[in-house]
């Protein structure tokens, strides 16, 4: 009896001992897809090793997408068009991808396989997008919850980017957090300074990138970030301008002022810049300063909810209730937005009652 | 209760520092099962289902997102405010998708309760039936929340 049962273990043993083999066999032998050629945009071509993400392959060749979840298919900002070689489209694809999306070939580079010869179509300016090692020069305190980061290049040592665009900054570990992450963060500082970047970061709540940045980053400490991203840039124009944000919405818009003062713009501005309370404002100062350096600029800080203690003798109430005294000549007007989606969403509201095309309306919305 | 592989790695996600640095389980030990079978069963006996809820909270939600700060007052009941941040987290149970950040604070001015809750909690407790684990940073009680949700 004893001997049967030992018999029948060992035989049990020794079937899942060669399956578990051919399993690994199996896997190197048809896994190993080899060197595959990627043709983008039909003019260029990359010999790569099969077997990976199209995202994780590009960024090994320099070529880097925007991603926000590490390739975790939680995004769906990796979206590129794949014109052969992509293989059927993956369940985890299909929430972030309509019909049309479909039917023009878009997939999510973090899912898509390379496998075979792939062909993609990406917009030319990815690549000017780098992967960059920095310095922290210098960390500021902006508010009680808002941080100014100095980052110096390393290397490569000059950044070429438009004002409004952003960077994506990887966290370092930390106290118990074993892995990294990327976040977007839009550049607080004029394209002028190429061999430096500030970036405003806002601390939020359990946020992983923002508990590192505010707790435990130091000067001196080098940091990787990749960039620029982002169709968030002024128009090239000479219609006026409408600059609305709110609270870490300041740094797109920041960095374009500060880009229209180097070049002497002689376009009409107003910047309305909301908070709800006093404590919440920052670079008043900064851009009083900036006033005096254009023939015709306005900075309006307005608070939605001030308090007593506040002592606050500005305007109050929301961007759109001064659109009457700043927008002048509506049909000629352009307007940048950098906020919250309930903000954005009843400024646009306002601006289109006002007159604004839709077109001409610019916005960052906080995802 | 033994563990599947797909949901240790559920849990790692739920633990802190997966996903949030503070996690969604607080000191709870209970196997997810359980802790969703518990809750559940407290929403079966008040009469709601997890759908009722988010429903519920998703209306509130929606109200605050689309106001200009996320600060309104509906039929003189109900106080919402909305606390904007920037970025978004994914689902915990590998969900396709990402949720806001931010924070929802729902004031019943009629019975002076107040709580407060994120986009992803109505996610996972719509998709999940999962309130979180006792102790966790954005626990909610189903009793509480049947309380103050509804007239």
């Amino acid at each position: 009896m004893l001997f049967g049962i030992i018999n029948t273990v060992l035989i049990v043993s020794a079937i899942s001992g060669i399956l578990a083999f051919l399993l690994v066999i199996a896997d190197l032998v048809f896994a190993n897809y080899g060197e595959c050629k990627i043709t983008i945009n039909d003019k260029k071509e990359v010999k790569v090793e099969g077997g990976d993400s199209l995202l994780s392959t590009l960024n090994e060749n320099k070529i880097f997408l925007a991603s926000a979840c590490g390739g975790r298919g939680s995004c769906g900002f990796c979206r590129c068009k794949v014109t052969a070689g992509a293989g059927p489209i993956l369940p985890t694809e299909k929430p972030f991808l309509s019909p049309q999306d479909i039917k023009d070939d878009f997939r999510l580079a973090c899912q898509v396989k390379v496998k075979e010869d792939i062909k993609i179509e990406i917009p030319e300016d990815i690549f000017n997008i780098k992967k960059f090692k920095a310095k922290v020069s210098q960390i500021k305190d902006l508010t009680h919850d808002i941080k100014e980061l100095h980052l110096q290049l390393l290397e490569p040592q000059e950044i070429d980017f438009k004002a409004g665009q952003y960077v994506q900054l990887q966290s370092n570990k930390y106290a118990k957090i074993k892995k990294s992450v990327s976040r977007a963060y839009s550049i607080s500082s004029s394209p002028d300074k190429n061999k430096e970047i500030e970036l405003i970061i806002r601390k939020v709540p359990d946020g992983i990138c923002t508990t590192w940045v505010h707790e435990y980053l130091q000067e001196g400490e080098e940091v990787n970030f990749t960039g620029p991203f982002g169709d968030f840039y002024i128009r090239d124009s000479k219609a006026d301008m409408i600059f609305i944000a709110g609270g870490s919405g300041k740094a797109p818009i920041k960095s374009m002022i500060e880009y229209l003062s180097k070049h002497k713009t002689e376009r009409r501005m107003v910047y309305i810049f909301g908070a709800r309370a006093r404590k919440d404002l920052y670079y008043t100062e900064h851009f009083q300063n900036l006033e005096k350096q254009f023939p015709d600029f306005t900075y309006l800080p307005i608070l939605s909810r001030p308090t007593a203690q506040c002592n606050w003798n500005g305007k109050c109430g929301y961007a759109p209730n001064y659109f009457d005294e700043f927008i002048k000549d509506p049909k000629n007007t352009e307007a940048y937005l950098c906020g919250s989606p309930g903000m954005i969403d009843a400024v646009e509201k306002g601006l289109k009652k006002k007159g604004v095309s839709s077109e001409n309306i610019y916005y960052d919305k906080f995802a | 209760m033994k563990e599947t592989p797909q949901e240790k790695k559920i849990r790692q996600n739920l633990q802190e520092s997966g996903i949030s640095p503070q996690g969604f389980l607080g000191e709870d030990e209970r196997h997810i099962h359980e802790i969703v079978a518990t809750d559940l069963a407290v929403l079966e006996r008040l009469g709601k289902t997890k759908e009722e809820i988010a429903d519920r909270m998703e209306f509130f939600s929606q109200e605050a997102f689309s106001h200009y700060d996320g600060n309104v007052i509906i039929d003189q009941i109900y106080e919402i405010e909305y606390d904007t941040v920037r970025g978004k987290i994914p689902c915990p149970f590998d969900h396709p998708g990402l949720f806001r950040k931010g924070e929802i604070t729902l004031n019943n001015l009629h019975k002076n309760l107040k709580i407060s809750w994120t986009p992803l909690n109505i996610h996972m407790i719509r998709a999940h039936g999962f309130f979180e684990g006792k102790g966790a940073k954005h626990r909610l009680e189903p009793k509480d929340l049947i309380e103050i949700l509804f007239k």
